[in-house]
């Protein structure tokens, strides 16, 4: 086995029991990305450059990510232990700012921004030992379900069939730790964009807790949904990521107090005694439909619905109580409700791109302040930002915003209450990942209403501000993988952890990785 | 026509913390080069977060206070979006429909000894905004940052004012409260305390308000004063033209003395407003709260009421010694030392002690004179151990050696002599010394009386007892 297919808890285990040195793990970990990943996105690059390769990289740090790795390999010499994820090769999502590296949220806007800070949640994965590889792709700005939106391509492809999208906004993290580069990375959740990439690329996504782990450094799309969370192949992986992450921070105010458990501790409880629910709400998706705006609704692919099925009965046979009929009505409201308030938060957010501090100032004549922020704004954003931006403005002008805005709040409270309700009966609650497996590069990329209703079973969580966990379910017959996911009341992340694990185990072994994957450093190997 | 000027101010207030609201930089930016005192949280840079300073809240709560308002227990911060470059995040964060004190009121004295009572519309808590610069001669424009992320109060009265000397006159009493309970500096030249005024024309006798227009960047209380006079002369002359008052935005422009029009103000802006979703609510729970007001002072008017109906002092005075707290505060102590007349111990302040602080740029507290010694001194001079201009001197002295008032009359034989025997002595030799003057005063010339007394305080360095020194003078002289 080589060192790039080892999970991070076998490389931390391996480097600071000294088999290994986490020189010997990065270089084996460069040499793959250099087979698989191919070019890596850039600006104005064409995105049917080669077609075969996985490109999840924007920016691959590798003197950066050498330098650590020899600090920790000087570490473990001088007896010292760097940490529980000691020289683990993690990746970071390109909305994270890390210091002295382009911090480009894969839009033209920022593509000049190098960032003098290090965002909490990196900082604190470096200082448990982790090697940065180098930043990865997105939607621009996070605002997508496929990757197709950055600013940088060829955008991400999903490694178990690279004519598919990884699925976004965390396409460039799922794609990379799917495609064995790295069993770690750092994405983002603000409607489901860890959990559905992770399940359309057969990965374990956490969106933890709202304000579990530190905003600070996170380019913000919508405040008050945002979470930092890490994509793994593993649960344990994931309970080991969350841990060297999480907790309070001074530089943001929402990050909270509350103790961090011992999460791989908790993760070997497995799921005896604990009571798992299934709500009929989570069997269907609603949506509005296109030609007569009406509300339709149709139940999920019996694939996806026998996943979920499949998977509580697994975990009943290890001892835990299904309960069925959990109503969760609000959970149709979701995304409308999504729709306003990220949008609100969004083209708020985005106002200080405006070309005058730093990132894309117009090149042409500008007459006035007003044309320079026009033309900056115009030629820096992409598409989906521009969108975000004017459906924000709209629905927060004095005059709509008790009609969208305060209506949006008012049933976010209210899936809020489906949750604290659910949560009374059981322990936590089993659902699908997505209404299907991941669709076709160019399948649905424009229409952003379509294509975000694919987060309707995942954006509760936000909402609600639970954490939420997809883990595999293995393959539809396509080819393509499947998740299933786990809501948990908040900060119980530790639910999330052993009822994944207990899934897992109860799965038994699963192919990892898509065989040309792990075929093609051997291949570059006899190359070479 | 008699019209009645109806007048409403907007004040923002600078708070005196040592960091500023969001972040951990130097509240105060004053003399600093430009963009020298910022951070990637007040400049507003990609993925930051504000944090909230806890000092801006309780220097609030006690504004709050003070203005008799009534705080919430639980407010919230907003978003008030729009572009500017000075402002780095494209939005303020400030409080809107939730802030941190509903309603207060301020009771403002006027000249006539009427009470105008200013309600309180508006009171929250903010971050300032940088400051833009237009180069005329390069023809670009400079943004300093410095000043982004300064702890704000923005402080919005009802239109109760009714002249530019009632503004004035409220803004001096906003000015003097403000220092006294300690949360600004409140320097109108340095920004620390800056005024809009909405002023608009009604006829007396009428409950209407009419168009107003709102004059901006008056940086002094005379400012004030001056560009509301013109303001509501200008309207006055309007409406005696039958010509419509319009909702204009003015400009003072301190150099020529005059309003300008900045822009006609024709819609609202709309700031879309909600909530800051980056910061938690504010909860200004009983304990922290009590715990804040927990030395709240006796504010300045109650002061200085009391000061007249305790201690008898003339409006003057008490109005003079309740300017500033720690000159009042002085005050007291020294009075309660000295046990006496508390017009005595007033007037030693009015006279010689605030005219010392003057000429030092000292404040109170770094006086070596302590209120006990100043009483000390009172009493030397009460009890004729020392003479009212040795007591004088001997202020100097205390203040410059931190020495006792007795140790240095002690030290240096300051004590006056009343010993006849001593000071015939020396009248003696005083008349000896001047026989011309000797012959013309008994030739009828009675007004060297003062020649010879002054000779004889001389040669007793000011310590003989005046009075005696002139009765044995005019005894030796017959």
């Amino acid at each position: 086995m080589e060192l790039f297919e080892l999970t991070a808890l076998e490389i931390a285990r391996k480097v600071r029991n000294r088999e290994v040195s986490a020189a010997q793990v990065l270089e084996s970990h460069l040499h793959h990305i250099t087979a698989v990943d191919g070019v890596p996105g850039t600006l104005g690059g064409d995105q049917n450059t080669e077609p075969d390769k996985v490109h999840a990289f924007i920016t691959l740090t590798a003197d950066r990510a050498r330098q650590q790795a020899a600090a920790i390999d000087a570490q473990i010499a001088a007896g010292q232990d760097p940490g529980p994820l000691a020289g683990v090769p993690v990746s970071i999502k390109d909305i994270f700012c890390v210091a002295g590296t382009a911090s480009t949220a894969a839009s033209k806007i920022l593509a000049n921004f190098t960032a003098p800070y290090t965002a909490t949640a990196v900082e604190r994965w470096e200082q448990a030992g982790a090697v940065v590889l180098g930043k990865v792709n997105l939607d621009e700005f996070t605002y997508g379900s496929s990757n197709e939106s950055s600013a940088f391509q060829p955008a991400p492809r999903n490694p178990w069939n690279t004519a598919h999208v990884p699925g976004g906004s965390s396409g460039g993290s799922a794609a990379a730790v799917a495609a064995l580069e790295g069993p770690i990375s750092l994405g983002t959740d603000t409607a489901g964009s860890i959990r559905l990439p992770a399940a359309y690329c057969g990965v374990v996504g956490l969106k933890p807790t709202y304000g579990r782990v530190s905003r600070y450094g996170l380019i913000a799309f919508g405040s008050s949904l945002d979470c930092p969370g890490p994509l793994t192949r593993t649960v344990a992986d994931s309970a080991l990521a969350l841990g060297a992450m999480a907790g309070a921070d001074s530089r943001d105010a929402t990050a909270a107090t509350v103790p961090v458990p011992n999460y791989l501790a908790e993760l070997e409880k497995d799921v005896r005694g604990l009571k798992i629910g299934l709500s009929p709400d989570y069997f269907r998706i609603t949506y509005f439909d296109a030609a007569s705006g009406d509300l339709m609704e149709q139940p999920v692919p019996a694939s996806v619905r026998q996943a979920v099925l499949d998977g509580a009965q697994k975990l009943a046979q290890r001892g835990a109580e299904i309960v069925e009929n959990i109503p969760m009505p609000h959970t149709k409201f979701g995304i409308p409700a999504y729709f306003v308030i990220s949008r609100v938060e969004a083209a708020s957010n985005l106002h200080r791109y405006d070309g005058v501090k730093y990132g894309y100032r117009t090149i042409g004549q500008v007459e006035d302040l007003r044309s320079l922020y026009r033309q900056s704004r115009a030629q820096g954003f992409g598409l989906q930002p521009k969108l975000r931006i004017l459906m924000g403005m709209y629905v927060s002008a004095a005059q709509y915003s008790e009609q969208y805005y305060n209506r949006a709040l008012r049933i976010r409270s209210l899936i809020r209450r489906d949750f604290d309700e659910a949560f009374q009966r059981v322990d936590t609650l089993l659902t699908p990942s997505t209404p299907a497996p991941a669709f076709a590069i160019g399948g649905i990329y424009g229409d952003s209403v379509l294509m975000q209703y694919a987060d309707q079973l995942l954006v509760t969580g936000n909402h609600a501000g639970v954490p939420g966990i997809s883990v595999p379910a293995g393959f539809e017959e396509s080819g393509l993988p499947l998740g299933i996911h786990f809501f948990a009341p908040d900060f119980r992340e530790d639910l999330l952890f052993r009822a994944g694990a207990a899934y897992e185990a109860a799965s038994g072994p699963r192919n990892l990785a898509p065989a040309w994957v792990r075929g093609a450093s051997s291949s570059l190997e006899v190359q070479s | 026509m008699e019209y009645e000027a109806v007048i409403g101010l907007e004040t923002h207030i600078q708070l005196n913390t040592a960091s500023k609201i969001f972040c951990s930089c130097k509240a105060d930016s004053w003399n600093a080069a430009p963009n020298t005192n910022i951070c990637p949280v007040c400049t507003g840079m990609p993925g930051v977060l504000p944090v909230l300073n806890r000092r801006v809240v309780e220097k609030g709560t006690l504004l709050a206070a003070a203005m008799h308002a009534d705080l919430q227990p639980v407010s919230f911060f907003d978003r008030k979006n729009y572009f500017y470059p000075d402002l780095p995040k494209g939005y303020q964060i400030s409080q809107y429909d939730r802030s941190l004190a509903k309603g207060g009121y301020m009771d403002v004295p006027q000249a006539d000894g009427t009470l105008r009572r200013v309600t309180i519309w508006k009171l929250h808590m903010e971050e300032d905004a940088g400051k833009t610069k237009n180069d005329l001669i390069s023809g670009s424009r400079r943004i300093d940052f410095n000043r982004c992320g300064v702890p704000l109060i923005e402080m919005v009265t009802g239109p109760d004012l009714r002249s530019a000397d009632e503004a004035a006159n409220y803004l001096t009493r906003l000015r003097q409260l403000l220092r006294w309970i300690g949360v600004s500096e409140a320097d109108m030249e340095k920004g620390h305390l800056r005024c809009d005024a909405n002023v608009s024309l009604r006829r007396k006798g009428e409950t209407i308000l009419n168009t107003k227009t709102e004059i901006k960047n008056v940086n002094s209380i005379e400012a004030v004063r001056t560009a509301i006079v013109k303001e509501i002369d200008r309207q006055s002359r309007a409406y005696e033209h039958g010509e419509r008052i319009e909702a204009w935005t003015l400009e003072w422009d301190e150099d020529s003395q005059t309003l300008k029009k900045m822009r006609s103000k024709e819609t609202e802006a709309d700031y879309r407003y909600f909530r800051e979703p980056d910061l938690l609510p504010v909860y200004l729970t009983d304990e922290w709260r009590a715990a804040i007001l927990q030395d709240f002072p006796e504010l300045p008017l109650a002061r200085r009421a009391r000061f007249m109906a305790g201690y008898g002092l003339p409006e003057y005075d008490a109005e003079l010694l309740t300017a500033e707290r720690s000159l009042s505060d002085y005050f007291e102590k020294a009075v309660q030392a000295y046990g006496g007349e508390a017009k005595r111990v007033s007037n030693w302040l009015m006279n010689d002690v605030l005219r010392m602080l003057n000429d030092s740029g000292k404040t109170t507290a770094q006086l070596a004179l302590t209120p006990a010694y100043l009483a000390d001194i009172i009493k030397l001079v009460e009890a004729g151990t020392i003479n009212t201009n040795t007591g004088k001197g001997l202020l100097e002295k205390v203040n410059a050696s931190g020495k006792s008032p007795e140790e240095i009359v002690r030290a240096e034989g300051l004590a006056k002599v009343s010993d006849d025997g001593a000071i015939r002595a020396v009248v003696e030799q005083v008349l000896a010394e001047s026989p011309g003057e000797v012959a013309a005063y008994r030739g009828g010339k009675v007004g060297l009386i003062g020649f010879f007394t002054g000779q004889v305080m001389k040669k007793m360095q000011g310590k003989a007892d005046a009075q005696k020194a002139r009765a044995l003078l005019e005894e030796m002289l017959r």
